[in-house]
């Protein structure tokens, strides 16, 4: 049987505490204007960061529940 | 266990990839002009070049043994390290990467003189070089640990005969030759990876009576299927510890503090190659690498489950890379996937041996030189100091050869190294307020606390997340987050007691210098007018200046003005701007269709004749 401590715990704190990193990262290059969204290139940049963590985000929480769909 | 494996045809396929390979690498030393060229390929190359290159770099043969011994013993958790690396990816992209490749450092201790002072430059070049060369040294073991099992030679002599053999083409080629190994070995490594994915499915649905994925499915339990780790259990793998030793510590390590990787980056045509190279990476080739690196461990288990006394009896974890190769793989195939190990030593190894040279020459011997630089002398001493660093890395075999696996080995090195580094460039690059006493304070009263650390775990508890503390060996992985949190605190503390550094020292050095850092690179305001790319021939002229001249025409469709920078390459699209140069506008000339260029300019350049060359403008 697998427990809370194997599953959701590892997940919630990576996009927890990744997640906070990634949340600062972005808000200070967006103050700094280092990615300016005036700039249509720096556009897509914006949309490819967060595909890019909701990519990783959600590979993790599938294989979770396909792990626990087969205990 | 005596894990005596391969045949002949095996050998013979080794010795071949190993001549292929240093052949292959030395064709491209013809590249390499300067040191400019030798360190930083001439910063010319296309993102795709760059991103399949950096597979073999962060694929060392190291990875095939650690990451399928993790696997064989706890599934598809071993992945953990490869898909941590999202979260820095925005400071990266729009923070490092821009003040690197436009402040034009030459390494990063040349960044930390810039911020700060001599000092800090010369500690964090020391520091710097022992991660590296350590590096190199744990490369060389994994691969004379697998090597020695087939050729039956002994282990510092097998040491010795790969480093020799991955001088030869690095002594010539520098940065050209390591990035088109790379791609060579890079593309080889996911394939054999791969290969021997498919061979073990294979080798499933023979021994089974299910279909190859879906007895691979049903023959690991449930939480080897999963992702993560247990959240602290065991001391030795558990999701907490490695996510702060890999996660933060390793993830800002290997994209801030790799010189191998940076330089590799800094090859890079612009800023923006770099990041698509860097996006295309992670996103994409990190999840293949995963599974590359991983999957001889998840077959080794799924196979013993299903099929008791395939693999040796009393195999060890460790062997499973090895056992399982040598179960699913024909002769010659398996030959091929060893030669797939070489591939990820020598392209990791040739990579951090080029970085070495690098630093070497560009923070001990420049200073000390205090001459106009001379780049001949410079090149032949860089390609003498890639064979010192790999004498020293040999010297250092033995040492980490004395741990219990390599994976501890190389989790140690990455947990005690990285840390005091990791802290003052990330402070060093967001954080302003961030002082040179506060950075050497770092390095040496972050480090003294580390080491303290090491010898009272009760230190460390309080970081611990209820992981267990082995007698004797105290905290492994989440070590790193109390060498962290001291370092940073030690960082913060001083800063905020002394001077702050005059405004005018950081120009360009910081995040929120990064808007003007394409005007500093530049010299003058950038044109962002929208142009188009050009495709002209080439007509040599006698002129010494690094300018090209093209025709009004082609001017106006570039949107270009006199003085603005542009980047000229081979119309070959497919050649990855292995044929190309960065220059600067000139005054225009008359014959539409048609660049000028300089002699020095097509030498380095490597135009040919009646070919045409593709130019579009940088800024």
């Amino acid at each position: 049987m697998l427990d809370f401590a194997q599953t959701w715990l590892p997940f919630l704190y990576l996009y927890g505490v990744g997640g906070a990193a990634f949340v600062i990262g972005m808000m200070l290059i967006l103050r700094t204007k280092a990615l300016n969204s005036e700039i249509p290139r720096h556009r897509l940049w914006i949309k490819v960061l967060l595909f890019g963590f909701g990519f990783y985000f959600t590979l993790h929480a599938v294989f979770i529940m396909l792990a626990l769909g087969s205990s | 266990m005596d894990l005596a494996v391969g045949t002949n045809l095996d050998r013979f396929v080794i010795v071949t990839y190993f001549v292929i390979v240093m052949g292959f690498g030395a064709y491209f030393g013809k590249y390499s002009k300067t040191t400019s060229d030798y360190f930083f390929g001439g910063r010319r190359f296309s993102w795709w070049l760059i991103s399949i290159s950096i597979v073999a770099t962060g694929i060392g043969s190291h990875s095939f043994v650690k990451y399928s011994t993790k696997a064989y013993q706890y599934g598809f958790s071993s992945t953990m390290t490869y898909m941590n690396d999202w979260f820095f990816m925005p400071l990266f992209m729009f923070g490092w990467l821009p003040i690197i490749y436009y402040t034009r450092v030459g390494s990063i201790p040349e960044y930390f003189e810039k911020r700060f002072n001599k000092t800090a430059r010369s500690i964090a070049m020391l520091m710097i070089l022992v991660y590296m060369i350590g590096y190199i040294a744990i490369q060389f073991l994994t691969l004379a640990t697998a090597l020695y099992r087939i050729y039956s030679i002994p282990l510092m002599v097998t040491v010795v005969i790969i480093a020799v053999a991955t001088t030869i083409y690095m002594h010539f080629g520098g940065q050209t030759s390591v990035i088109f190994t790379d791609l060579f070995q890079g593309l080889i490594l996911i394939f054999a990876g791969l290969l021997l994915f498919f061979l073990g499915l294979n080798y499933l649905a023979d021994h089974t009576a299910l279909g190859g994925l879906q007895a691979f499915w049903q023959n690991l339990t449930p939480d080897q299927k999963l992702p993560l780790a247990h959240f602290n259990r065991p001391p030795d793998f558990n999701f907490v510890g490695i996510f702060w030793q890999d996660g933060i510590a390793g993830s800002i390590g290997f994209l801030f503090l790799n010189q191998g990787l940076i330089m590799r980056f800094m090859a890079a045509r612009s800023v923006n190659e770099g990041r698509k190279a860097a996006a295309f990476n992670v996103l994409l080739v990190l999840p293949i690498s995963a599974i590359v690196v991983s999957n001889a461990g998840w077959i080794g288990r799924a196979i013993a489950n299903a099929v008791p006394g395939a693999l040796p009896a009393g195999m060890e974890a460790n062997d499973v890379f090895v056992a399982v190769t040598n179960v699913v793989s024909s002769p010659g195939v398996f030959g091929f996937i060893i030669a797939a190990l070489c591939a990820a030593l020598m392209s990791t190894a040739d990579t951090l041996v080029n970085a070495s040279s690098a630093i070497i020459v560009n923070d001990v011997y420049r200073p000390l030189a205090k001459k106009e630089a001379n780049d001949i002398k410079e090149l032949k001493i860089a390609r003498f100091t890639s064979i010192g660093v790999k004498v020293i890395a040999v010297i250092l075999v033995p040492f980490f050869n004395s741990f219990d696996s390599i994976y501890e080995a190389h989790g140690w090195f990455h947990s005690t190294f990285t840390p005091p580094l990791v802290v003052a460039v990330f402070l060093g690059i967001f954080w302003k307020r961030f002082t040179t006493p506060a950075v050497i304070a770092t390095f040496v009263l972050g480090a003294a606390l580390m080491i303290l650390g090491q010898f009272f775990p009760e230190l460390v508890k309080p970081f611990s997340h209820g992981i267990e503390l082995r007698p004797g060996r105290g905290y492994y992985y989440i070590g790193a987050l109390y060498n962290i949190a001291v370092c940073a605190g030690v960082g913060v503390i001083v800063s905020l007691f002394t001077k702050p550094e005059p405004m005018e020292k950081l120009k360009g050095l910081t995040l929120s210098d990064v808007n003007s850092l394409r005007e500093i690179f530049k010299g003058s305001k950038p044109n962002d007018r929208l142009g188009e790319e050009v495709t002209v021939l080439w007509k040599l002229i006698d002129s010494d200046k690094n300018i090209v001249r093209f025709s009004k025409h082609e001017m106006d469709k570039m949107a270009a003005e006199v003085g603005d920078l542009v980047y000229v390459s081979d119309s070959r699209k497919w050649l990855g701007g292995l044929k190309s140069i960065h220059s600067v506008y000139g005054e225009p000339h008359e014959e539409q269709g048609i660049i000028y260029i300089s002699k020095e300019q097509l030498e380095h350049g490597q135009f040919v004749e009646d070919k045409s060359v593709t130019a579009e403008k940088e800024m």
